[in-house]
Parts: structure tokens; sequence; C-alpha cells
């Protein structure tokens, strides 16, 4: 019974890690953009979120409401303000610019901040729960993972329905031809990047209800969302869900078996998907 | 735009620009710039200048918050100066960050050596500062005093000798019997139908020294110790060590996670139906923001202090008691005390202290003898660097106390047992952390 538990907790982890990693593999999959500032993106929209609740007193969930679109504005304002610029530099400029990012980030939230840790703070539904027969599902990770599967299915319309998905779609294969026949790729890409930062603010926050976050703790949450790309396989949404997926199960298994191999046996799987199917587990596209 | 190859980025490249990434952020303390901030002084060659390491940026930061603020207090009440080897003497305090890194701590504290030429390094908090900064000074010459370390990390981790003992370095704060001394009678007050106490402790230096050292304490006094296993921190998932506390029916529980993740445990042991009587926890819940972060549920979580408001100590320096001290520093930066206000204080005190003992305050040996040979009545209570458990130890003794829902601030400790330190004056009863 405690291995189904495993499972059950583990398969609900891995929402919470695909909701992260969608907005990398998407930055990656358009614009061949390694995002590490990822992981404090998310913390600055905790921390906006924070600030919020704090300033105007309204109830969580519209605050979650607000943020996750304000977020999408400033994504397309760092895109074409910030990265465009790099991203004819090469791939290690956007990076280094990312890189930068990060520090920059972490440092203006501890001198706003200070280094307190902090969560949002959701009443009694962070540690609400139901039982399924013996064991215990919280509504929380219940709640994050059908977000993050709800969040992969609209993007998946977005990309295939609509005339700017299939823009998308269009640069991302080939800029320049997709330039051709009248996509503004920087247009294109600041959607893009809307994108990939309102799901980065809506994992952060689903992430600070659940745990607690403080300015430095960005860095650590971008090692799960690069396996959960990787071990999924690059350009596929689908994948990405199964990633994070695998990843969690992984994790919450290996810690049944010996709580010292909870990380390893991610970053096991992590690296037996490197060595023996580097495309990733549902390969999309070739990037 | 300019023609830069489109997609000219393959998987291969994603991996390599990650990878480097990685290696990237690992060396992220070297790139930042030195911080550092002077305390007052003057040029003559009277100054003796103290030199203060800690983790003011970075995750260890919280212990840092009253740095400046404790600074700024030593250096008014010296502001006279005082008599120290026959000569008036003034001192300079000389502030460097470590963000959190024990290579950044070694790098700062050869800065103060050489560039500084410092006569004393003080320097707080965890044994990622105290250790590197110990090193060190012990190598160069530099008499030093740290604090909030336990002493096992600060000696066993720098290989202490038995019955010799280092010659410069020093540290007062407490280990393992004293984390016993102070979370045994909780237990033992609190009524439980079982012995089983659930122990969360991950596999770092801080935990394993619990697991080796406090874990034979516990079953000794007639407990049993339920291990959730050694994880590593920063993980996000707690289901199998709550399914396994859960188990064992254990109403008593003790931890040393890192903070971040003991937030994640709480609440998800919370929802995943695992209320354990009473929770002792230590390294967690040290300060009042951890406490606020975790809302409603920090409601009676017992802990270790060994400094509080209520502590009934003085500083040697201008009869200021730890009332006061912590009032002042709430009225100066509108923040509530931390424990680690009154262990910084002490160091200042302690170092100013072998100062004025030494017949020349800027010998080293001397000034180090003085620290080692070190008995004060200070902000952090009656220290003895000579009864230690080893040489040049002091030990300090916490009580248990109780985060309750406060008055002036959100949330505020109440000292619930001293039987490790009657001195302290108790301020209520000890509560169950989940009725």
């Amino acid at each position: 019974m405690q291995w189904i538990n495993a499972l059950v907790q583990g398969l609900l982890l891995g929402g919470l890690y695909a909701l992260f990693a969608t907005g990398l593999s998407l930055m990656f999959g358009v614009m061949r953009i390694v995002n590490l500032a990822h992981g404090d993106l998310a913390v600055v929209a905790s921390f906006l979120a924070l600030a919020l609740v704090g300033g105007t007193g309204l109830p969580l969930w519209v605050v979650i409401v607000v943020t996750v679109p304000l977020f999408a504005l400033l994504g397309y304002l760092t895109q074409r303000v910030l990265l465009q610029g790099s991203l004819s530099s090469g791939p290690m400029a956007t990076l280094l610019v990312t890189f930068g990012l990060s520090i920059v980030l972490q440092n203006v939230l501890l001198e706003i901040f200070s280094a307190d840790t902090r969560t949002l703070d959701s009443g009694s539904f962070a540690t609400s729960s139901f039982h399924l027969g013996p064991i215990t599902v919280g509504w929380l990770p219940l709640v994050t993972f059908l977000l993050a599967g709800a969040v992969l299915a609209g993007i998946g319309v977005f990309l295939s329905r609509t005339g700017l998905g299939r823009m998308l779609r269009a640069s991302s294969d080939d800029r320049e031809t997709a330039s051709l026949v009248g996509a503004d790729s920087r247009h294109v890409y600041g959607v893009a990047t809307a994108i990939a930062f309102a799901t980065v603010a809506l994992a952060g926050l689903m992430f600070a209800v659940r745990s607690s976050f403080d300015p430095a703790t960005g860095p650590s949450r971008l090692i799960f969302a690069f396996e959960a790309v990787v071990i999924g396989g690059l350009g596929s949404l689908w994948g990405t869900l199964l990633g994070g997926i695998v990843l969690g199960v992984t994790q919450s298994i290996g810690s049944q078996i010996d709580p010292a191999m909870t990380l390893l046996a991610g970053h096991l799987v992590f690296l037996a998907v490197l060595a023996f199917r580097p495309q990733g587990l549902l390969a999309g596209r070739t990037a | 735009m300019s023609d830069a190859s489109p997609g000219g980025m393959n998987r291969r490249s994603f991996l390599g620009a990650a990878g480097l990434g990685a290696a990237a952020i690992g060396a992220a303390p070297l790139l930042s710039a030195c911080g550092g901030l002077k305390g007052t002084g003057t040029s003559s060659s009277d100054v003796l200048k103290i030199g203060y390491v800690s983790p003011q940026t970075g995750a260890l930061a919280g212990f840092a918050t009253a740095d400046t603020f404790v600074v700024k207090q030593i250096t008014e009440a010296l502001r006279g100066g005082f008599t120290a080897g026959g000569k008036k003497r003034t001192v300079e305090i000389i502030v460097k960050d470590t963000q959190s890194n024990p290579n950044r701590a070694t790098e700062v504290t050869r800065q103060l050596i050489n560039s500084d030429k410092v006569d004393l390094i003080v320097g707080s908090s965890t044994p990622d500062t105290t250790n590197p900064v110990a090193d060190q000074c012990e190598a160069n010459g530099i008499p030093n005093v740290t604090t909030i370390a336990p002493w096992e990390a600060w000696w066993n981790g720098r290989g202490g000798k038995d019955g010799e003992g280092f010659t410069y370095t020093t540290l007062f704060f407490f280990g393992m019997q004293e984390f016993a001394d102070c979370f045994f009678p909780m237990w033992q007050r609190m009524e439980v139908d079982n012995k089983n106490v659930a122990a969360l402790w991950p596999n770092d230096t801080d935990a394993n020294a619990f697991r080796q050292g406090l874990g034979p304490m516990i079953t000794k006094a007639g407990h049993q110790v339920v291990d959730g296993g050694a994880y590593q921190n920063g993980i996000t998932d707690f289901s199998s060590q709550i399914a396994k506390f859960k188990a064992s029916d254990a109403e008593l529980f003790t931890c040393t996670p890192i903070p971040p993740d003991f937030q994640t445990f709480w609440k998800q042991a919370q929802q995943q139906g695992f209320k354990p009587k009473l929770a002792t926890v230590a390294k967690v819940m040290l300060f009042p923001s951890e406490a606020e972060a975790l809302g409603g549920l920090a409601d009676n979580i017992a802990t270790d202090f060994w400094w509080s408001p209520a502590h009934p100590y003085k500083s040697t320096l201008d009869g200021k008691t730890a009332r006061q001290l912590a009032d002042d520093f709430a009225a100066s930066s509108g923040k509530q005390w931390t424990q680690a206000l009154g262990s910084i204080y002490s160091l200042f005190e302690i170092a100013v202290q072998a100062f004025k003992q030494a017949s020349d305050p800027k010998d080293r040996d001397e000034v180090a003898s003085k620290l080692k040979a070190m008995k004060i009545n200070c902000m952090s209570g009656d220290l003895d660097f000579t009864t230690g458990p080893k040489p040049g130890i002091a030990l300090q003794h916490p009580v248990g106390g109780q985060w309750r829902k406060g008055t002036r601030f959100p949330w505020d400790v109440v000292i619930v047992d001293n039987t490790a330190n009657p001195a302290v004056p108790v301020g209520g009863d000890l509560l169950p952390t989940n009725a």
C-alpha cells in the first residue's frame, strides 16, 4: 500500500515539475534560449504575489489570477527589450544574459525583501486533503496536477489551432523563411516568452503555496525543470508532462526504497535517458 | 534583425550550455562584488581592529539580520575607548560577508588578516562560517572566537585533538548533550502513549551529527528513534517519511532539516495526517520569519533557545539587559529580535575583554591565551572557556521555548521548560503542538 501511496504522491508531484518545465521547454524550443533565470523568475512571481497580498489584502486566488497575466506582460517586455538583442550574438550570449539576470534578480530580491523565508498562505487549502481508500490525497497537489494538464492542453491547442500558434511554430522551425511570409519574429518570440513567463509564474506560485521561498531558492528549482525537459523530450509538450511525472514518480519511489535515494534516483533516470534515449521519451520534432 | 544562424543550437549544445550554466551557478559567489562595510575608527596606532565574518547574503542570511545593528551598538558603547595594556585604545570593526559560502569565508578571512591587518577575528553562524574562519585564524596565528555552530561540528570538523585543543581559536555554543538536556524534559512532561520519536534527519553534516550523537542518547533515555532516513536536502516531497512516521504512531517529533525543507515537510505532514503531539525541532524555527512563513501551523512548535529577551543577561560593555537590547533592535530596525542578536553581541564583548586582560593587546599569542582562559558573564550568560568539553570551548545551555501568537509581533517565543538552565524564567506552560 505504501508503494501505491508513493506512486500517487509522485504522480502529483510530477504535475508540479511539468508545470515548472513548460516555460523552459517552450523558450528553448522556439528561440533556442536556455533560460538560467527560470527558477529565479518563479521566485520573483512568488514575491510579487506576496507583495500584492500584503498590499491589497485580496484573497490569494485573485492575486494569482492577476499575477500570471502580469508576468506574461513582463515576459513579452523582457524578450523585446533584453533578450532579443542578444539573440543575434549566438546561444552563448543569451545564456550569459539569463545568467546575469538570475544573479541580478536574486540580489534585488534580497535587497527589497531581505533573506527571510516566506510562503504564500492559502489558509487551510495547503493542508487539506481527502481520502482515497487508504491513501491521503492533498487538494493542493491535485489542483496543481490538473492545472499542469490544463495549461499544457491549452498551449497545445494554441500552437496547433490558432494563426499565431502556427506562426510560432513556423518561426521556431525556420525563422527566416517565416519572416519572408510575414511573420514578425520579434513579436512571435515575445508571445512565446510571455507564455513561458505565465507558466513559470503559475508554477512558482504553486511551489510557494506548497513549501516556501526566499531570494536564494531559484537555482535549486531550475535543476528539476531541466531534468523534466530532458527526460520528456525537447520540443514535445506532452513529453514535458511525461518527463515531470517520470521524475516525480522516480523520486517518490526512490525515497520509498531509501530516503537517501530520492534525488539520486531522479538524476539516474535523467542520466539513463541521456545515455540510451537522448531524444527523450517522447521526442518532438528534432530541435 | 541580423542573420545569425537560425536554430544554430541543437540538443547537444543545449545540454552543454545547461552544464555550463550549472557550473556558473556554482561559481556565482566569485563573480559577485566583495562586500564589507567599515565601522568607525581613528587612524591612531592605538586602534585595535576586530574583523567580523558572517553570512550577510545568501541562504544563511537570516542569521545575520542583526549584524549592522550589533556593530553599531558595539561602536557606540566603545565610543569613549577603553584602557588596555596601559594605554587608551579604540576599536575599529571591519565587517566581511561570506555570501553563505565556505570558500568565500576563507577568502575574506585572509583579506582581513593580510590586507586589513586585524588584531582579532570574530565570526558567526553555522559550521560553514565558523570552520573556515577558524582554520585561517589558526594557520595565521590570529586570535579568534566564533559562535552558533554545534561544538562537535567545530571540533571534529577541524580535526581537533583531545587534550591539546587549538592555540588561537575558540568557540562558544553547545552540542548534542545540551540538545538532549533541552528536549528530553519536554518529551517526558508530554503525556504520550508510546515511546517512539519520529526523527527527520537529512544527509548533511548537522543531521548526521544528530543521528550519531543524539540518536543513542534518545535510545538511552528510553525512547525509540524512528529515523525517516538520510534524504538529500532540497527534496520537494516527504510522502515516504510521513508514511513511515504515521505507521510508527510516533507522537514525538524532532528534526534538523534546512529551513525551506521544514516548511515543505510540516505542511505536507498536516496534509497527509501526521500530527505529532509535540514537535521539538532543531536548526529550524530559530527565527520569527520562519514562524511567520508557516502561519498557523507554527503554533506551539518547540525549539531550543540559547538567547531570548527573557534571559537574565547583561552587557559587559554598558550594562544593557537582554530585554533592552531586543527592544532597541526592534526600535531601530522595525524587526523582531533573533537569537543571533545576543550571540553576535557577545562575540565583541569577549574580544574586548581579551584585549583588556592582555598586558599588550597587540600581542596575538597573549590575546589568544586570554581567550582560551576567558571567564565572562556577558550578554550570552556565564561563559567559561576553561571547563568546556574540549579546550577553548564554552558551553551555553539552551532552554525549551514554544512559538505562540504574539502581541507586538505576529509570533513570539514563550519559554516553557528551563530544566537545562534554571536561571531563565519560565513564561508559560508546555502545550501540545497538535492537541
